[in-house]
């Protein structure tokens, strides 16, 4: 009887460390100013969590998500960073505002915690503390501009205009593309800033029309405001050919800025032609009925390098896991063909800085790659 | 010498209750704190002296600013940097008050609203000096003889200051200043009459209570070890307006009862309604304006109690 008792508890107790689960957190913002991205990255991770967990988990164990939502404020977000680390998660992923996931690393520093940001784009966020539990695997805001100044100097060009709005991001944009354009020789003829919540481009497009420029730099993060520029630029049927930031490649203008679309040049990090791209998008749409666009590849990335740092490191032991993460190499959904996020000699921003892509609007829709990396 | 004992056992109490928390439960209480502080001042300077600011919270962020620049840029040490702050802090606010004595109402809530928004933009284009968009980090509070205060030995640090700020404050509500503030509030011409000097009274409380904020945000620099622009952003402006009016305009326990409310609202609210939590905030909001204009401790007041023992 005592023999029984005894197997019964060890086969209880070993069906519920089997079932014991891997925690991973993701600080999100649900309310504040980075939900346009935060949100499809967060569909992105929850798809490739729901991805692993079928093919039979991590360790033989399942993954856990525990979802904080920081609501857009850095120092809310460094108190569910606390919350997640209480709970026992062994690697956090950070998909809100760059300066929330700043506030989170002192954090994990502290708590020797694995952290990482699959989407933040902010160039300090590894070098201005030296956190070895983090990483960041978005492309770097300089990747962005060098690799479209490097397609415009592939079309010989001599004199631009740069147009932007006067958000604070907006604003810094203008100012790296202004100084990367002058170091290449290229002459920026006119300089326009559209103010939030204007209701018209035109005067803006009529003074950038006077300059004559070959062509035309936005640099603008305001989606109503680029809208406005844009729609002057067709009504006033100008022909010269617009380069865009980053900001343009947000699936949001493919419905908000219908018919204007057609032509444009923006840089992105996805590549519809990559077979793991293509492979992903069928997955996606058959799990979900709906077509991921190229921000849920960013989530879906950063939880498959989670997971296989976790394989590599063979247990949840956080230290180890930092040790497998940071010789990580592996090929993603994001960036060029035959791109992979490395970490090589204790650097710990992952995307290569040759891995973005230029991309152009086919109609309404966002088209094929029509340059790759910054050479 | 009983109230001072008083005191002593409140802060005893207050700050005990962060040794038994856990780091996430810690670190909610230490910004909480943070923002009883903030709303107590605050209430002095809208409530009590009726006067429409929307700069005190960047005065917080200043005084973060000043101490963190003061101390690892220029290398003070930490009293002078303390005082440092103090100073730059006084001297924003006087340059901010003694024009905006002229104004009021409307006015002056626009003239501090330019300030708090033209406080942003210099912080993103301070370069070097304030860190740009991302901010300073990579800093940690200097040893105090030899001592390193950290985790709940901190959040005593902050206890003092909430005790310090609202001590200081009640004193004032029940001094002359405190009664010639109100009376500047409710009826500037007779105050004046009664020989209240109108414009100095609005510019003393208008310094002092941005003086206190500067000092929160000091305390608050160590908290993250980390300050970037986001966090003193205008939203808490209106954030703290509202905390003050739900609780109760011009009473210490409104201010109280308001930043707890508020601040606590989205945790307790987002694990079980998620992001609907800031649609129950404009109910909230517009269910007390309407039916308790007096805020919350309105409630209290209507609450009918035993009468007191002669």
């Amino acid at each position: 009887m005592r023999k029984w008792l005894a197997a019964l508890l060890a086969a209880v107790s070993a069906s519920v460390v089997a079932q014991e689960t891997i925690k991973i957190g993701v600080i999100t913002d649900k309310v504040g100013p980075a939900k346009p991205y935060s949100e499809p990255t967060l569909e992105g991770i929850q798809f490739g969590a729901n991805e692993i967990n079928a093919a039979g988990g991590v360790l033989g164990r399942k993954i856990e998500l525990l979802i904080e939502d920081d609501q857009g404020r850095p120092d809310i977000s460094a108190a569910m960073a606390r919350k997640l680390v209480d709970a026992g998660a062994v690697f956090i992923l950070s998909i809100t505002l760059t300066p929330a996931t700043q506030q989170q690393q002192n954090v994990t520093l502290e708590a020797k915690t694995p952290q990482m940001t699959p989407m933040n784009s902010g160039d300090t966020l590894t070098t201005q503390l030296q956190n070895p539990y983090f990483w960041q695997t978005g492309p770097l805001g300089s990747i962005q501009i060098a690799t479209l100044l490097s397609h415009a100097r592939s079309k010989q060009l001599k004199r631009v205009a740069l147009i932007t709005d006067n958000s604070d991001l907006g604003q810094l944009l203008a100012k790296f593309f202004r100084a990367g354009l002058e170091k290449s020789g290229i002459q920026v003829v006119a300089e326009e800033v559209v103010p939030r919540g204007a209701t018209t481009a035109e005067p803006q497009m009529q003074k950038v029309r006077a300059a004559n420029p070959e062509a035309m730099f936005m640099a603008g993060v305001l989606t109503p405001e680029n809208v406005l520029i844009l729609r002057a630029y067709r009504q006033m049927a100008l022909k010269f050919p617009i380069h865009s930031s980053y900001n343009l490649s947000v699936p949001q203008y493919m419905s908000v800025a219908k018919g204007l679309l057609n032509g444009i040049t923006f840089v992105d990090a996805y590549d519809p032609e990559k077979p793991e791209v293509k492979k992903f998008e069928a997955d996606y749409r058959k799990a979900t009925g709906k077509l991921p666009y190229n921000i849920h590849g960013y989530g879906y990335d950063g939880i498959k390098m989670v997971a296989e740092a976790i394989k590599r490191a063979g247990s949840t032991d956080k230290e180890k896991i930092r040790a497998a993460m940071q010789s990580l190499e592996f090929s993603g959904v994001m960036g060029a063909k035959g791109m992979k996020y490395v970490f090589p000699d204790g650097k710990r921003a992952g995307f290569d800085p040759n891995g973005m892509v230029v991309r152009v609007y086919e109609g309404d829709k966002q088209g094929r790659v029509v340059h790759v990396g910054q050479k | 010498m009983r109230s001072a004992l008083g005191w002593v056992a409140a802060a005893v109490l207050l700050s005990a209750v962060a040794f038994f928390l856990s780091g996430y439960y810690n670190d909610v209480y230490r910004k909480l704190l943070l923002w009883i502080a903030l709303a107590l001042s605050y209430n002095f300077l809208f409530g009590i002296s009726g006067q429409v600011a929307f700069s005190h919270f960047a005065f917080y962020g200043i005084g973060a600013y000043a101490v963190v620049i003061f101390l690892f840029q220029l290398g003070m040490p930490l009293p002078l940097a303390i005082l440092a702050g103090v100073l730059v802090c006084s001297a924003i606010a006087l340059i901010v008050a003694i024009p905006s004595t002229r104004l009021e109402g409307f006015y002056l809530a626009l003239a501090t609203l330019a300030l708090a928004q033209l406080f942003i933009v210099v912080l993103n284009e301070g370069g070097a000096v304030t860190g740009g968009t991302g901010g300073l980090v990579n800093y940690r509070l200097p040893a105090i003889f030899g001592v390193y205060i950290t985790g709940p030995w901190y959040t005593a640090v902050i206890v003092i200051l909430v005790l310090g700020t609202y001590a200081l404050l009640r004193h004032l509500d029940r001094s002359w200043f405190g009664r010639a503030c109100r009376a500047v509030r409710d009826n500037p011409e007779a105050a004046a009459a009664m020989g209240v000097n109108v414009a100095r009274t609005k510019v003393i409380a208008f310094t002092l209570t941005s003086v206190l904020a500067g000092i929160a945000g000091m305390v608050y620099a160590f908290v993250d070890n980390t300050v970037n622009p986001p966090i003193f952003g205008l939203e808490n402006a209106f954030l703290l307006l509202f905390m003050v009016i739900i609780g109760g305009s011009g009473r210490h326990a409104g201010a109280i009862v308001g930043a707890v409310l508020l601040y606590l609202l989205p945790f307790v609210l987002s694990p079980l309604i998620g992001h609907h939590h800031a649609l129950v905030f404009g109910a909230l909001m517009v269910v007390v304006i309407l039916l308790q204009p007096r805020g919350l401790i309105g409630l209290y007041d209507r609450y009918p109690r035993g009468q007191k023992a002669h």
